[in-house]
């Protein structure tokens, strides 16, 4: 599936690619909230903990990206738009459910990182500026770290219990 | 004499509405009141047809009872309209000479007419027009012949209507007019009767039906949108409306099924235009949910729904006024929605009117609860003076209202400015599911309790509203009579003739049927020891409703009987005499039914 | 309306509103409701001048999460209001959606009137092949031997065909996509949008509650085959036929049918007729002159 929109990687500026950059962070951030509600919405107070956690963190990965924009470019407009992106760091709709566990909340993420990787891996080949070029790599490490951050602490959440609230808890609720 | 009733009956092809309706526009020239209601045979074309006129120098208040005159193209056409066309000791016959039957034996039985005339209605249509289907002017020659309707007006009337097909059409048409006239002379009436002059000059009426004039009225209240189905007796306002509405930039939809027609009203409405829909009992039913998410959404529509027999199909071309309980109750869920109802052609106009003004006012759904005889009998009326109308428009949201906008702001009337799509920062959820102030989704108990209350309560005003009832008479009267609808104009004939016997007897005819204004019938009943509650239905459905809101008092009693049967002034007269009677004995019957 | 094509009038998110949707964690329609934030972002028109009806169901809450003005109104009936709200100001973006029962069953009557009329609407239907909100009952595109709460040995009953359907009734613009590619659904909704007629998108997005496994967007992803990859001619509508009849079977996602030389819409035509009759609208106070015999 297509991750982006009316993007030419290869006439990408360094300002665009920071831009670019922010929004995949931004659109993350966004959809952890959204994962967020979605758990409180349906008493998964754990699960929801996690995913704005999660929001947090991408938060700040945004405002650094944000920051050194700025600094290198001030205020001038942006050219990229959120528009532009579709799931390069954001957790699919797909992946949430009602009764997830912590570790399944985890697993989601790690896959998230993944897709983020993949897609500053795919982009490095086809950038042509120099700088821009330098950016997606240190982003694409940055992905990878963040997997091994993610895997990190799966490991060390015991195994989800033989029980789950699918099993346990109540129907669903005809409307 | 001032005023003349005339019943006549014939196959579809003897013209014999036709001729009708030539009667009532001369008579509208002329400046007569007039009443016109067919009535037919259930085959679309061809089948038994009949109609009734009455010409009167005064306001015309109903079709009138029995027959001044009779006019049979052939006596089993006649016949199948029964106690619709009425013949009594003081009717003077007409009819075709041709059905052979002898004027001493003519099948009406245990009736001897004043007068019967057995006239070859065939023949002179023939040697006037080379046909008989002339016959109907023939029949309007000798009517004008025998009871002195100016021939100008009719002469005027058959040219206009035969001008397209020819001089020579006009021609023949005015001869076989005169041979009836002939006839009437060469043969004149034992006891002449002669219908006065007008009072009013020519130009000063106005001849339309029902459906005619609550379409007119739709579009002078400012409705712009029609969304319906045909169904009889109602689409006449939807073939206005395909006519009109375009020129003042409405737009009318004829919707693949009642539902549809409803719900792309309430769309339009929701869209921040006036309208309306139209249907009857069939269509009513299928209605139902949208007016409930109408009430619910507080949006704004006008639903016309001219009454017929029912259930069911019912008799889809004959009056009824069985649909009360459907107008007021037909809704799940806590419902109070306003259902007016005309009583004649002439205030079809001001009450439809009222159910718009009402409809935006309030923000609800109005039902107009007409019927097939106010909707499609010809009526000669009275001019309206359409200036004198006030036209109300929904609350809409001022700039302040709208910085920080809830659609369903719980204000002190009940009522909260509502905007529209296209208004900028007026944007907000309509739902059929309960909602918040703001519009958004609720499951909240104490909320919907809170919007049920708002909902009922915007309406509390409309009960005091003296102009949706007329009352007449003495106010300390003891015998009472309510009527409502069609009929009330029945009543009212019945009322005048009560009072000139000297019955003490006051008249109440609501337009606002429902919700029930307690404080307006308590005030009413106040002094009322016996009465009837007069209309055309099984139950008597507006005396229950009356019964369950308001303390009826114990001796007036429900006077009603199903659709098609019409009542007649003489029988309501009799009735009140009765209560007359057993009041002064002190003999209070206790009102039961069932 | 200018837009530049760097500087939107309008992103997605001020189409988003503050309501946070009850949908289960999963459901396909979150997928979709950001669609649509980005179709009618690109489109560009502000939210208020947008009418979003829908029916009942679980997707016919979708327009409470978005900030045009939203009409979530009865089980059927979206499509005769989105109508009546059209011819009334033909000005407005007017969208409609609802579920495959919505669309397909208790309203499906008014789906062959709303194409042959052809106002300029987009109906987004989202079809999950399952009554959700009422806990996984049959639905008029559950197929056929599908084992439900209400078909307990298998539903007797073929499934209806919506692209069939739409595309036989005459319908001018025509389409299928799922959340599973987000960025295609988001195009084919923009293209319905733009489209000028009525315009058809039928959505599969997955019931996470009572949905097959089969029917989730992890199976879409791996089995969807976009028309463009099996060499599609759009502007066929027999060859849309033919590809549509495959529903059920082959996900196809993209553009079955656009018109290329759309027909006037009815809201167009009550435009012209009333600038047609506008001048001999006498003033509304006269309209009984008709009735007066002279």
């Amino acid at each position: 599936m297509e991750k982006t929109r009316s993007v030419d990687f290869g006439a990408l500026t360094l300002k665009d690619a920071l831009d670019l950059a922010t929004l995949v962070e931004e659109e993350a951030k966004d959809r952890y909230e959204e994962l967020g509600d979605q758990m409180e919405i349906h008493h998964n107070p754990e699960a929801a903990t996690f995913f704005r956690w999660m929001r947090r963190i991408e938060s700040k990965h945004e405002d650094q990206l944000a920051m050194r924009r700025a600094e290198l470019f001030g205020t001038a407009p942006r050219t990229v738009r959120r528009e532009m992106i579709f799931d390069i760091e954001a957790p699919e709709y797909d992946e949430a459910r009602a009764a997830m566990t912590v570790r399944e909340a985890l697993g989601a993420a790690l896959r998230s990182e993944e897709k983020a990787f993949a897609f500053f891996d795919a982009a490095v080949s086809q950038v042509r500026d120099a700088a821009v070029r330098a950016l997606f790599e240190e982003l694409r490490a940055d992905e990878a770290e963040h997997q091994r951050l993610v895997q990190a602490e799966i490991d060390k959440l015991p195994p989800d219990p033989l029980v789950r609230a699918d099993d346990e808890g109540d129907e669903p609720v005809a409307q | 004499m001032s005023d003349l009733v005339i019943g006549m009956a014939g196959s579809g092809g003897d013209g014999i509405v036709s001729a009708g309706e030539s009667l009532i526009s001369s008579a509208a020239y002329e400046g007569y009141y007039a009443m016109m209601t067919k009535s037919f045979g259930s085959q679309v074309r061809g089948g038994e047809s009949s109609c009734r006129v009455r010409l009167s120098t005064e306001r015309v208040l109903n079709p009138g009872g029995t027959l001044d005159v009779a006019v049979a193209l052939n006596w089993e056409d006649f016949l199948r309209f029964g106690a619709e066309l009425p013949v009594s000791g003081s009717t003077v016959v007409i009819y075709e000479s041709k059905t052979g039957v002898a004027p001493d034996k003519i099948p009406l039985v245990g009736v001897a007419p004043l007068e019967v005339f057995a006239v070859p209605i065939g023949d002179m249509a023939k040697q006037a027009a080379g046909s008989d289907k002339a016959k109907n002017t023939v029949v309007l020659g000798l009517i004008s012949g025998w009871f002195g309707i100016p021939r100008a007006g009719i002469l005027r009337g058959l040219a206009k209507k035969f001008a397209r097909k020819g001089e020579e059409l006009v021609k023949a048409n005015e001869k076989a007019f005169e041979l009836g006239e002939a006839f009437a002379r060469e043969h004149p009436l034992a006891t002449p009767r002669t219908l006065d002059p007008p009072t009013a000059g020519q130009g000063s009426k106005m001849l339309t039906d029902g459906n005619d004039m609550c379409a007119a009225a739709s579009v002078v209240a400012g409705c712009e949108f029609f969304g319906g189905y045909p169904i009889t007796p109602s689409t006449e306002i939807m073939q206005f409306y395909t006519r009109e509405i375009w020129k003042y930039g409405g737009a009318v939809i004829q919707a693949e099924d009642e539902i549809a027609g409803v719900g792309a009203a309430l769309g339009a409405s929701f869209a921040g235009t006036k309208s309306m829909t139209a249907t009857s009992g069939p269509g009513m039913s299928l209605k139902t949910e949208i007016l409930g998410l109408a009430t619910i959404a507080e949006i704004p529509l006008v639903v016309v729904n001219v009454q017929r027999g029912g259930p069911s199909t019912g008799l889809p071309t004959k009056p009824e006024q069985s649909d009360l309980f459907q107008a007021a109750f037909s809704a799940h869920g806590d419902v109070l929605r306003p259902v007016l109802a005309p009583t004649s052609v002439g205030d079809t106009f001001a009450v439809t009117v009222a159910a718009f003004n009402i409809a935006e006012h309030f923000q609800t759904p109005v039902i107009l609860l007409s019927d097939q005889e106010v909707a499609q009998r010809k009526e000669v009326v009275d001019l309206i003076d359409t200036s004198r109308f006030e036209i109300e428009e929904r609350r809409r949201p001022n700039a302040t209202e709208l910085e920080n906008y809830a659609r369903f702001r719980l204000t002190e009337d009940g009522i909260s400015p509502i905007s529209h799509p296209g208004m900028k920062g007026g944007n907000y959820q309509g739902a059929g599911i309960e909602h918040n102030e703001q519009g958004n989704p609720t499951a909240s108990g104490k909320i919907h309790e809170k919007m049920n209350e708002k909902r009922f309560k915007k309406l509390q005003p409309l009960k005091h509203r003296k102009d949706l009832f007329r009352v007449e008479g003495n106010p300390n009267a003891p015998l009472a009579l309510v009527s409502w609808g069609s009929i009330a104009g029945v009543a009212e004939e019945a009322y005048g003739r009560a009072r000139a016997e000297g019955l003490d007897v006051k008249l109440m005819v609501p337009w606002l049927v429902y919700p029930i204004a307690e404080e307006v019938f308590r005030d009413f009943f106040a002094s009322v020891k016996s009465g009837l509650v007069v209309e055309s239905s099984y139950q008597g459905q507006f005396y229950r409703l009356l019964r369950m809101f308001t303390d009826v008092p114990g001796c007036v009693r429900s006077f009603c009987r199903s659709g098609a049967n019409p009542i007649q002034p003489r029988e309501i007269v009799t009735a009140l005499r009765a209560a007359a009677v057993d009041l002064q004995h002190n003999v209070h019957q206790v009102a039961s039914q069932d | 309306m200018t837009t530049s094509p760097t500087l939107p009038t309008f992103q997605a998110k001020d189409f988003k509103s503050d309501l946070k949707p009850i949908w289960c964690p999963g459901c396909g329609d979150f997928g979709v409701v950001q669609a649509i934030y980005r179709a009618l972002s690109a489109v560009g028109r502000p939210p208020h001048e947008i009418a979003f009806v829908s029916g009942i169901g679980c997707s016919s809450r979708i327009p409470g999460y978005t900030t045009a003005y939203g009409f979530n109104s009865v089980h059927g009936r979206a499509l005769p209001i989105a109508q009546g709200i059209k011819l009334a100001n033909p000005d407005l973006l007017v969208l409609v959606a609802g579920g495959d029962g919505d669309g397909f069953s208790i309203g499906g009557g008014h789906v062959p009137h709303a194409i042959r009329r052809n106002m300029d609407l987009t109906y987004i239907v989202m079809d999950n092949q399952i009554y959700g909100l009422t806990k996984g009952q049959l639905s008029p595109t559950s197929p056929k031997g599908l084992k439900t709460v209400t078909s307990e040995y298998g539903s007797l009953e073929e499934a209806v065909n919506p692209l069939l359907y739409v595309l036989a009734y005459g319908a001018n613009f025509v389409a299928q996509g799922t959340p599973a590619d987000m960025a295609g659904l988001a195009d084919i909704i923009e293209r319905a949008i733009r489209y000028p007629g009525f315009s058809f998108v039928n959505v599969q997005s997955p019931c996470v509650t009572f949905g097959e496994e089969e029917q989730q967007v992890k199976a879409h992803r791996a089995n969807m085959k976009t028309l463009a990859s099996v060499g599609h001619d759009a502007t066929s509508r027999i060859a849309a036929m033919d590809l549509a009849q495959q529903y059920g079977r082959t996900l196809h996602t993209g553009v079955f049918y656009e018109n290329p030389t759309p027909p006037t819409t009815m809201d167009g035509l009550v435009r012209e007729r009333q600038q047609a009759q506008v001048g001999e609208a006498k003033p509304r106070a006269r309209v009984l002159e008709r009735f007066i015999q002279k």
